[in-house]
């Protein structure tokens, strides 16, 4: 009787065997993702940054400022994080949800920062003009993060890669609005949340697109 | 065996697939002998057919065959490959409805006349009809029929040589096939 096509495909596998280096712990890899990204986020806000200005423009209201950033950084981190959780098979779906949380918190901060502000200049909202500044700032970080963690992500060949696309890209969008905030010439408006948003979708949207078929399995 | 497969079959499973990231051939003969009632026994469960089932088998050994280096040695091996079968049974269940909404399969449409003997090629003049049918064919298109349907490769073998999915070859033969019977109509041979 000859064999089936399975036992010969595993037959085929078999001899085709070469060794390989089993990838490190998901955790380490996205530590290790994490801390060239602040290398180059810290680099770009040493040298380019204005602290003082941020300083300024939240004189009061530090509290707001300090969880508004945290609730950012969380968001960039837990993403990146469960990117590289979920891209090897087995782990838990659970890692999808882990941004969310501080996502909400994010944007209710923002929220609240905005109306605060609204009422501080009696209701006069500023122009969309200011703001085409964020959307081509976060664009533009993204577009130098994103490679970086496309090419550690595709290490790994994800099964699934429209998450894992996902989360890079919520995480690549989030470090770079986190960058933005030392390089803001002005508070936060609603106009000035939404173009955040706006380029956040936009960046979800390209990197899910490019990232599905760059991180896809041969 | 269950399904689950005890904890000490998974260590075993778990050596066997460490020592095949070191490149040792036995060793990975023996993991994917093991495994395989378990993969098909999710398969199976996942598919509505045998065919499919089968299908799913052999690009779930290929999948695993391609990322066997995410596997971490010491974790446990079961949701690893549970996770990889289950995507690849998704994936083909996403892949024949899509197919199902969009195209009918003849197969009586491949046969010209019903007498077999008037299908069979005339010698020279075959191959040179051939590479002019195939020209224009997209080259995941032109690769597959050159595997599946000239060199009579098996689906699983064709797989391995060309790197696409089985599930890829299908629909790409399905596809060429398709297009070489529209050429046939549009640019009828001399």
């Amino acid at each position: 009787m000859s064999p089936s096509p399975t036992d010969t495909l595993i037959d085929q596998l078999a001899a085709d065997i070469r060794p390989v280096r089993p990838l490190r712990a998901p955790a380490l890899r996205a530590l290790m993702a994490l801390a060239a990204i602040a290398l180059v986020a810290g680099l770009a806000i040493a040298l380019l940054g204005d602290v003082g200005e941020l300083r300024r423009r939240y004189a009061g209201r530090e509290a707001l400022l300090a969880l508004e950033m945290a609730a950012m950084l969380a968001t960039g981190v837990l993403a990146i994080v469960a990117a590289f959780f979920l891209s090897i098979p087995g782990r838990s779906r659970r890692w999808i949800a882990a941004p969310v949380p501080p996502f909400v918190v994010w944007l209710l901060l923002s929220g609240l920062g905005c109306y605060d502000d609204f009422v501080r200049r009696n209701g006069v909202e500023l122009q969309l003009g200011e703001s085409m500044h964020c959307l081509l700032f976060i664009l533009a970080t993204s577009a130098v993060l994103a490679p970086l963690l496309i090419w550690r992500l595709a290490r790994a060949n994800p099964i699934d890669p429209l998450p894992v696309a996902l989360l890079c890209a919520l995480g690549v969008a989030a470090a770079s609005a986190f960058v933005l905030q030392f390089f803001h010439s002005f508070a936060v408006t609603f106009i000035d949340l939404a173009v955040h948003l706006m380029a956040m979708l936009i960046v979800v949207g390209v990197i899910g697109l490019i990232n599905r078929r760059a991180l896809a399995p041969a | 065996m269950t399904a689950a497969g005890g904890d000490g079959q998974g260590d075993r499973w778990g050596d066997l697939l460490a020592a095949a990231q070191r490149g040792d051939p036995d060793a990975y003969r023996g993991f994917l002998d093991a495994i395989l009632p378990f993969v098909r026994a999710i398969a199976r469960r996942r598919c509505w057919s045998d065919d499919m089932a089968e299908d799913v088998i052999q690009d779930a050994l290929l999948t695993i065959h391609r990322v066997r280096h995410t596997y971490q040695p010491g974790r446990p091996v079961e949701p690893w490959l549970a996770a990889i079968v289950a995507r690849r049974s998704i994936d083909a269940t996403r892949k024949r409805g899509r197919i199902g909404r969009q195209e009918v399969f003849n197969d009586a449409a491949y046969e010209t006349f019903a007498d077999p003997r008037a299908n069979e090629p005339t010698g020279a003049d075959a191959s040179r009809t051939l590479a002019r049918m195939t020209k224009g064919l997209p080259r995941g298109q032109k690769e597959a029929i050159e595997l599946v349907k000239i060199k009579e490769m098996t689906l699983a073998e064709a797989s391995l040589a060309s790197g696409q999915s089985i599930a890829s070859l299908k629909v790409n033969i399905h596809r060429a096939m398709k297009k070489l019977r529209l050429n046939r109509v549009k640019d009828p041979p001399e």
